[in-house]
């Protein structure tokens, strides 16, 4: 993740200025600090910092006078500055400045281990004082349903490089299991998490949505077979060839289906109606889009014969419930 | 960049924030003298790009009439209460906090990084060890917005084919999609808007301002079955044993009214959308029951039927 990186130098117009208008104040109102400092807060080289340095002493007010000028000590390997007031404060946060960072503090808010008083929560409060917003209305953020402990039980797992047993109940399959997997990384991908791993049961690579796990124990067990570094390059969710497709024609109200699961082909056949042709992983994955769609879809095609009449077959299964 | 430019944006900076009253751009000139060209023109297109280049950072060059000269003549300042970003008095462990969260959750195109530096530069480490990871969330028209919400401007935009004009009050991030909530003047009602469905670019009303409600929002429902414009109606649904966990997880243990000893249960919902919560009760398959009441029952049987005899 970007967070390990070190904060690379920057070079561009704004960007020198952006830069120094943020650090003066900082200097100014801390007594001398040293370059290495300075150089490592604000992830500037020091060679640099001295160059801006430099150049801020030649920056004043008319009649730029040498007492009207910024003066800037460099002695000993710490610098002060004086007659600065004028950037006293940083220039204020960007709507853009601003969002970064509240959205990402409040949706920490909510990851495992996050102390709800916390820094985080006391820091996100006086932003939103300064901001002049409510902490919690302006913005809130959910990146993905999941119990607490399951989604704490996975992480740790992930960090400590040992076994999860977990309970699963697979949407696709409609099943409910008990696996134990090899734990390769937890992550948030558009308003879910994930587990992606080494699953014993199946043995094979599988991913999990950790809302469907209604159970998870880390295991005293190391993992057996850990997750390849280029692995999670690809889309998590792609479907090999040798999984059967189906084609089926979309009325213009069922064009979300398009937006929501991949397809592989799409052809519009006017008046807003498509053709597409999708993979099905398993089967209660088609009977539940259809019987969603109801008259809005049908399938024209299907790789398997069974699955052309998949959507009947669920209705009259739902349907025999209501009639008992 | 040159020193130079560097210089001479950091003097511009610097005379236009210390001045009480509008500067016009001959004054500028003959101010700055050193780092402008002497041709007049060459020193225009040299301010027009310097001016640029600090509005584009976020330096609120205003423009006003300089008081006292006849005929009338451009000015320029930057107001110290709109420059200064006020101290809101982080610790050390506060930043530390932000930078932590920054370096997980990440927004597409946007950078925490200059945001922390102006609160105090980078103080801590980044995620190591969380043994979690989030993709970058997208951020397409968010940051326009948030500005608004903050600054308290409505906004136009075009949404369902029609123009709108919104006070907006909240942004809610949800199954991977942004929502919008506000109250729709066009609609004269408060609305929920998706951002990956607005039909124009977003412009922001800035000369007007608007009041927030005293009563904070509660922010929209965002559940599909709460979309509608009916009347609510409380329906009961049964959820089999394997499906409960998640039912109860997803709607909240509020909305549990029963558990039954083979381990389903039964919850209610309070539906205003007829349509989107019968496709919701659909992806349970057989393993979910409308109990009651009658006409959400009758509803899905009825488009079942159709279904079957299709």
């Amino acid at each position: 993740m970007s967070g390990r990186r070190a904060p690379a130098a920057r070079t561009s117009a704004s960007d020198r200025v952006a830069r120094l208008l943020a650090i003066v104040p900082w200097i100014a109102a801390n007594d001398g600090p040293t370059l290495d400092e300075v150089s490592a807060r604000f992830g500037v080289p020091r060679a640099k910092l001295e160059e801006d340095l430099q150049v801020l002493a030649m920056v004043g007010l008319p009649p730029y006078t040498p007492d009207t000028l910024i003066e800037v000590v460099m002695e000993g390997g710490r610098v002060w500055l004086r007659f600065a007031d004028v950037f006293a404060r940083p220039l204020h946060l960007t709507p853009e400045q601003a969002l970064a960072l509240v959205a990402a503090g409040t949706a920490s808010r909510a990851l495992p281990g996050s102390d709800p008083d916390g820094p985080l929560a006391s820091a996100l409060a006086k932003l939103a004082d300064v901001l002049g917003i409510d902490p919690t209305e302006a913005v809130s953020v959910r990146l993905g349903e999941s119990r607490p402990d399951v989604l704490d039980a996975l992480r740790t797992a992930v960090a400590e490089g040992r076994q999860v047993r977990i309970d699963y109940y697979s949407y696709g399959r409609d099943e409910r299991t008990t696996r134990v997997v090899d734990p390769h990384a937890v992550f948030a991908h558009q308003g879910a998490w994930y587990l992606r791993g080494w699953c014993h049961l199946a043995r094979d690579r599988r991913v999990f949505r950790v809302d469907r796990i209604v159970e998870a124990t880390v295991l005293d067990e190391p993992v057996e077979r850990p997750g390849a570094p280029e692995e999670g390059a690809d889309d998590p969710f792609e479907l090999g060839p040798d999984v059967p497709r189906v084609t089926l024609e979309l009325d213009p109200s069922a064009r979300w289906v398009v937006e929501t699961y991949p397809v592989d082909a799409v052809e519009e056949l006017g008046e807003g109606r498509l053709r597409v042709r999708l993979a099905v992983a398993a089967t209660p994955w088609l009977e539940r889009l259809l019987v969603r769609l109801g008259p809005a879809a049908r399938v024209v095609a299907a790789d398997d014969p069974a699955l052309a009449e998949a959507g009947v077959r669920a209705a009259r299964r739902i349907l025999a419930r209501y009639r008992r | 960049m040159s020193a130079a430019k560097l210089e001479r944006l950091l003097n511009l900076t610097a005379l236009l924030l210390a001045t009480p009253r509008p500067v016009s751009a001959e004054e500028i000139h003959e101010r700055l003298r050193e780092h402008y060209a002497e041709d007049a023109d060459a020193f225009r297109r040299a301010f027009e790009r310097d001016k640029d280049a600090l509005r584009s950072m976020g330096v609120p060059i205003v423009v006003e009439t300089v008081p006292g000269v006849v005929p009338a003549v451009d000015g320029y300042r930057i107001p110290r209460d709109r420059y200064y970003l006020r101290d809101p008095g982080l610790t050390p462990e506060e930043l530390a906090a932000l930078r932590l969260a920054a370096s997980v959750v990440r927004l597409e195109g946007l950078s925490a990084r200059d945001a922390l530096m102006k609160l105090g530069g980078f103080v801590g480490e980044g995620d190591e060890g969380l043994g979690l990871s989030v993709d970058s969330l997208p951020a397409a028209g968010v940051a326009p917005l948030f500005g608004a919400i903050t600054d308290r401007h409505p906004v136009r935009f075009r949404y369902r084919g029609r123009d709108r004009t919104v006070d907006p009050y909240r942004l809610d991030f949800a199954r991977g999609r942004w929502y919008l909530s506000g109250h729709d003047h066009t609609r004269g009602a408060d609305r929920l808007f998706r951002l990956d469905r607005l039909e124009s670019p977003i412009e922001v009303l800035a000369d007007r301002t608007f009041e927030r409600p005293p009563v904070p929002q509660p922010g929209l429902p965002l559940d599909p079955w709460l979309l509608g414009e009916g009347e609510p109606t409380e329906a009961r649904v049964l959820v089999d044993a394997a499906q409960a966990p998640w039912i109860v997880q997803h709607l909240g243990p509020d909305s549990v009214v029963e558990e039954r000893p083979d381990g389903s249960v039964v919850v209610t919902m309070t539906v205003t959308n007829v349509e989107n919560f019968r496709s919701f009760v659909l992806t349970f398959l057989d393993h979910a029951e409308v109990l009651d009441p009658p006409e959400l029952r009758d509803d899905l049987v009825a488009w079942l039927e159709r279904q079957v005899a299709a």
